[in-house]
């Protein structure tokens, strides 16, 4: 590290830039341009095609803040990615505990529970799409044949069962990627703790209150913090199942904005609620980045 | 002993019920796709088909295009991929051992850019991709599917390199390597699994996108395999016999790729966290 670090324009700073080049330009243009273009169109008002005509401030904003769909909407948003992260975390969580046990077939079973992770979501989303169907479909048939559920709901007909339906998709796409990063976790903690630990006659509840979950603090934060974003940035499953409907009931910000751009043509509200979700995402991730920067201090 | 025979008959009915639980769906899949018409539409439903329908298998490539369709997933995905590579390789290293400046910055927006997600910035990437005459072409999907891995890419491949110690290189320039030798011959090959991975995540991403073709692509015989599926869902009446067995051709190779590469893509991802 002798570097000089006054030195701008050095033959290895020119090398550098040269290589970056290409990267950047890309990026710039289809990134880091578009990402400016929206935090503008959110404080001019928009033609049509997306052109911006004139400067109203806030005014994007203020639409939306009196428009009661937005706060529903937004609400909702909320409450899937709740829902959803905690879902998949404690089943991930479970299902990470299971594999970690050794028993016969456990690498088949593995290999099993990674198959919705590998499957496309949009093909995926189509796949729950004709299981739900409340006619044909084999889920509803099935809880009624096996007599588990007597009376399931037409899941896709009604707004909030059309809201769960979608929510359980997304958690079931997410399981596997959560149950993995854990099991990783898992197998990273040295055994011999474990085993001191039953030396000194801890109940397994005891091992893994004071000894995983510690353990595995700092792989559960960056997993649901991955989760929390891509969960709230899910198009796909909801665009695919229910377009929303019906009637915007499952519409979370991400496919009303989509709905705002591209069906109703109102690209500055779009781009207002575009800025909104970045500050959300903003501070959950700030939230994230302080507790886990203490958890590496301990 | 009695303890552990029973903790063990738990294991393997806790796994079993989660397996079945998350494979349903694709149980759906493969009964639907062996059906014929009368039998996807008859009440009620039925999971075993009466007759084995083999000739869904043969129709769907009769009355899609679905070779098109795959054919054209397999064009973006490949392009996708291949310029994610020649663009990530070089940038990543660059990150990883020259100092210059503004180097943080450009380390810090790659990160800050993987909050937004694609839909918002579609709003405006429309507008440049119809600016630059690229609309409805598979060169703005391999452009954008690009974009959306490379950042992704880059920091990665820079954790890569950052893991190389810099005195194997310093000895092969000392041993009268030029640079671009060092990187080539010595560097890059260390750094091998880290580019596969690149290769492999960026294809995945690429082949499953939807919402870029879905805003981008109007012309049929352009459509990459999500989309093409996605409009077997018609107005009418839905074949579903025919999109479950287009489903299971599409997704099976996946699949059969994501099991070997698993392993890697979650060391990847979760590998910071757990050496820490």
């Amino acid at each position: 590290m002798s570097q000089k670090k006054s030195a701008l324009w050095t033959t290895e700073a020119r090398l550098a830039y040269l290589v970056l080049f290409p990267s950047i330009a890309v990026l710039t243009l289809f990134m880091f341009y578009p990402i400016l273009y929206v935090f503008l169109m959110a404080f001019f008002k928009t033609n049509k095609l997306g052109n911006i005509v004139k400067f109203i401030g806030v005014g994007n904003f203020l639409f939306l803040f009196k428009n009661k769909a937005f706060w529903e909407v937004t609400l909702r948003s909320i409450l899937w990615t709740v829902i959803a992260v905690t879902s998949k975390t404690v089943t991930g969580l479970i299902i990470a505990l299971l594999l970690n046990v050794e028993f016969v077939g456990r690498r088949l079973s593995r290999t099993l529970v990674i198959i919705p992770w590998a499957s496309s979501v949009p093909v995926s989303a189509m796949l729950w799409q004709w299981t739900y169907n409340s006619e044909f479909g084999l889920l509803n048939y099935t809880l009624k044949a096996t007599g588990l559920w007597d009376n399931p709901p037409l899941w896709l007909a009604y707004p909030r069962s059309a809201f769960f339906a979608n929510v359980y998709v997304d958690i079931w796409i997410g399981i596997p990627f959560m149950a993995m990063v854990f099991l990783a976790g898992l197998q990273a903690i040295p055994k011999h703790i474990y085993e001191s630990a039953e030396v000194d006659g801890a109940s397994a509840w005891v091992r893994f209150w004071y000894i995983t979950l510690p353990m595995l603090k700092r792989v559960l934060l960056i997993a649901t913090l991955l989760s929390s974003l891509w969960t709230f940035n899910d198009f796909n499953v909801i665009y695919i199942l229910t377009k929303g409907g019906p009637v915007n009931k499952t519409d979370i910000l991400i496919t009303f904005i989509y709905k705002y751009s591209f069906q109703f043509l109102k690209f500055g509200p779009a781009a207002a609620m575009a800025v909104i979700t970045f500050i959300i995402l903003l501070v959950v991730s700030l939230i994230y980045a302080r507790f886990y920067f203490r958890s590496i201090e301990l | 002993m009695k303890n552990k025979v029973r903790f063990r008959i738990l294991v393997y009915l806790l796994i079993t019920t989660i397996v079945f639980i998350l494979l349903f769906p694709f149980f759906v899949a493969v009964s639907t796709a062996f059906k014929d018409l009368d039998e996807v539409y008859s009440t009620p439903p039925h999971w075993i088909p009466h007759r084995i329908a083999w000739e869904n298998f043969k129709h769907i490539w009769q009355k899609y295009p679905l070779a098109q369709y795959f054919l054209n997933s397999f064009i973006v995905a490949s392009g996708a991929t291949l310029l994610t590579a020649v663009l990530c390789v070089p940038a990543a290293y660059a990150f990883a051992r020259l100092r210059f400046l503004g180097r943080k910055l450009f380390l810090f927006m790659l990160l800050v850019v993987q909050m937004f997600s694609p839909i918002i910035v579609v709003i405006s990437l429309y507008k440049i991709v119809v600016a630059l005459h690229l609309i409805d072409t598979r060169t703005s999907l391999i452009l954008v599917n690009t974009v959306f891995s490379l950042a992704f890419a880059i920091w990665m491949m820079n954790g890569y390199f950052s893991t190389i110690p810099k005195e194997i290189e310093e000895a092969a320039l000392i041993d009268g390597c030029t640079r671009l030798q060092t990187i080539t011959r010595i560097t890059l090959p260390i750094a091998m699994p880290g580019v596969v991975t690149v290769i492999i995540y960026t294809f995945i991403f690429a082949w499953n996108e939807f919402m870029f073709a879905l805003t981008f692509i109007n012309s049929i015989e352009k459509r990459p395999l999500t989309l093409g599926l996605y409009n077997f869902v018609g107005r009418w009446q839905v074949s579903w016999q025919y999109l479950m067995a287009a489903a299971l051709l599409a997704i099976i190779p996946v699949i059969l790729l994501f099991m070997v590469i698993e392993k890697k893509l979650v060391q990847g991802l979760a590998g910071g966290a757990i050496k820490g």
